[in-house]
């Protein structure tokens, strides 16, 4: 599991080109947006594409709980672990 | 087609929107336009501010002032600072709206509000030339600008529209962009509504939102920025849409040809672009289906003027307010018509087709004492972004002995938020001791771009590791853009040998432990070539008693290379 939180730091790393930031520096509580890391619309886009690539996680259609899984990382980590439930 | 001006007074009751799966029809709506009648207490001439996710809310609040003669003041964000700015000037806020202290009080519908128990009113047919409604955009002081419109305007604007693209009116209208700011407005809400055509009232971002819904109806069209469409995700299945995407219409920004090309393929449908301005609504339009067709041609009913003074263009039109005809893009005209866009004339940019200006940026980080000079700009590495390079003051720079760069950025992003929002924010700063003037004294953007050129990796991306006490496994995929591939060889990229000792030893001192300092390679063999892109797995195992290392860099094709690192 925590090898799945480093895995997705390292993603979002790679994937909105982020500087002066290292994977261990990220907290796998705090917010990504806003607070926290303080990503924005567009970077909420680009997980999103990650997520497709890396994972084969197509979102679903409600806002609202892609909005919830987006809120940090180990709620991206408990998003990767219930897809990989559902597909093996 | 309809007017906006005579919509609510026809009493054809039709189906408008879909609101979270369920039709809203006229008559509903026109319920809620009578609730919002009643719980707000509007006297004519006054000016409300509005901000509401819901499209239907929104647009019966919207319905609600005009009857009232009253004006609808229409933020692009419901953040502090706006609230601040606006709460002198309004009678109140509608909606969505979270206050401080004793600002001005928020306006929502109660709990259980039942919109039924009120009877349906008669409606009149609106005025046309009260200022109906105000739109902000960031002017070149930096200072937000209010433009305002009448309904006779926006129904000039449709008129123009229609007679470009007669597009029928049975597709659902589906977004990416929210309604509040002019071009969500018109598009997504507005033009359906007069046309009778059914728009979905929640806006959806993500390309998925949109594909599930597109999933579900006929026909629809799609209104959307080039920031969403170049983002499109290309592994949905977009075939099994195929025909059911009627057009799609983009405005923010120009689109570059290739995304122009990326969605149309993807949407199998053509991309309509859209060039306008909060000042003057939409003016002219393209579609790049070819190369080469990357000019613009004028809406039915607008012209250009050239200025004999400045060298300034004028747009006129039925919708375009005298105030406000002056273009601030570079035109230039190629025929009565047809034009192409040459950049701005003030030192306002487009990130990821949101409007700021740099000035207003600048002078908001200058007015912190620790900032001597601030200089804004925009990079594009893997998206466009906001960067800023700084000059400290006194005091900013003994923080800076204390504290660290990454800290002071922080704390001056901190102070930006509340006048920026989120996409608008600085993402990459550089503080420096002098700003790089030259010679002519003039700071040359290029040599303020080259603080921010990407810097290469040294690194594989590591994708997976497998470690157990003496064995480690990792899986690495070989990123193209490697510091060790420049020169290595040109044309012809490889990974050179060299890096990938450098990298086992690194990686082996990481998850093994070793202190030794390096004394010799042994065994050591280049089988296979790695090239840029490529996946590799690199198997490392640490010989205690002997302290040594072994590796052996491994992928589908079988071993690429393999040795030992002895160490002291």
């Amino acid at each position: 599991m925590a090898n799945l939180q480093l895995e997705l730091k390292e993603m979002i790393i790679t994937a909105l080109d982020l500087e002066d930031i290292e994977a261990d520096e990220i907290d796998d509580a705090e917010p990504l947006f806003v607070e926290g890391l303080g990503l924005d619309s567009i970077d909420a886009l680009e997980i999103g594409l990650a997520l497709q690539k890396q994972y084969g996680i197509k979102l679903k259609a409600d806002s609202k709980e892609t909005h919830d899984h987006f809120a940090s990382i180990n709620a991206l980590a408990a998003l990767v672990e219930s897809h990989r439930g559902t597909n093996s | 087609m309809k007017k906006l001006s005579t919509w609510l007074s026809d009493t054809n009751d039709k189906p408008i929107a879909i609101l979270a799966g369920q039709v809203i029809s006229k008559r509903q709506f026109c319920t809620k336009v009578a609730a919002w009648q009643t719980r707000l207490p509007l006297v004519p001439k006054q000016k409300w501010a509005v901000y509401h996710n819901d499209a239907i809310e929104f647009l019966a609040i919207l319905f609600a002032l005009w009857h009232s003669k009253c004006m609808a003041c229409i933020p692009s964000d419901n953040c502090e600072a706006t609230v601040t700015r606006l709460s002198a000037n309004v009678a109140g806020f509608i909606g969505e709206f979270s206050l401080v202290g004793d600002q001005a009080s928020v306006w929502q519908l109660a709990d259980g509000f039942d919109e039924n128990s009120l009877a349906q009113p008669l409606w009149n047919t609106l005025e046309k030339s009260f200022p109906a409604l105000e739109v902000y955009t960031s002017g070149s002081t930096g200072e937000p600008k209010p433009i305002i419109r009448t309904l006779e305007q926006i129904d000039h604007e449709l008129a123009s529209l229609e007679l470009l693209w007669p597009l029928s009116a049975s597709a659902m209208v589906l977004s990416t962009v929210t309604h509040q700011h002019l071009f969500g407005l018109t598009f997504r809400l507005f033009w359906p509504l007069v046309k009778g055509q059914i728009f979905q009232a929640k806006h959806c971002p993500f390309t998925e939102d949109i594909y599930h819904l597109a999933t579900q109806c006929e026909r629809f069209i799609l209104i959307s920025t080039p920031a969403h469409l170049k983002r499109l995700n290309d592994q949905l299945d977009w075939l099994g849409l195929a025909g059911k995407c009627e057009a799609t219409i983009s405005s923010a920004a120009p689109l570059k040809y290739e995304d122009s090309l990326y969605a149309a393929q993807l949407l199998n449908a053509p991309i309509f672009e859209i060039y306008g301005s909060s000042e003057t609504g939409a003016l002219a339009w393209r579609n790049q289906s070819k190369k080469d067709q990357d000019y613009w041609t004028l809406l039915p009913n607008v012209k250009l003027e050239a200025t004999s003074t400045s060298g300034r263009f004028l747009a006129i039109g039925a919708h375009i307010a005298p105030e406000y005809q002056a273009l601030s893009d570079n035109i230039e005209q190629i025929a009565e018509d047809r034009f192409y866009l040459r950049g701005r004339t003030d030192r306002i940019v487009k990130v990821e087709g949101k409007r700021l200006s740099l000035a207003k940026l600048e002078k908001c980080l200058e007015e912190s004492e620790w900032v001597h000079t601030a200089k804004a700009l925009v990079v594009v590495r893997k998206r466009e972004e906001v960067a800023v390079v700084i000059e400290l003051s006194n005091l900013g720079l003994s923080l800076l002995k204390q504290r660290s760069e990454k800290w002071l950025a922080t704390q001056l992003k901190t102070q930006l938020k509340a006048s920026f929002e989120p996409v608008l924010l600085p993402r990459r700063w550089r503080f420096v001791k002098a700003l790089p003037y030259n010679q002519q004294g003039k700071l040359p953007m290029e040599s303020l771009q080259t603080l921010f050129q990407p810097v290469q990796p040294k690194w594989p991306t590591e994708l997976d590791r497998k470690h157990s006490n003496n064995h480690c496994e990792f899986t690495f995929h070989i990123p193209a853009e490697l510091v060790y591939f420049e020169g290595h060889f040109d044309g012809n990229p490889i990974l050179p040998g060299i890096a990938q000792t450098h990298w086992a030893q690194h990686y082996g001192r990481k998850v093994f432990a070793f202190s030794g300092k390096f004394v010799r390679l042994e065994a050591i063999k280049f089988q296979q070539i790695i090239f840029p892109d490529s996946e590799v797995t690199l198997k490392l195992e640490f010989l205690p008693k002997k302290n040594r290392l072994a590796f052996q860099y491994l992928s589908s094709k079988g071993v690429h290379s393999s040795g030992r690192i002895c160490f002291e």
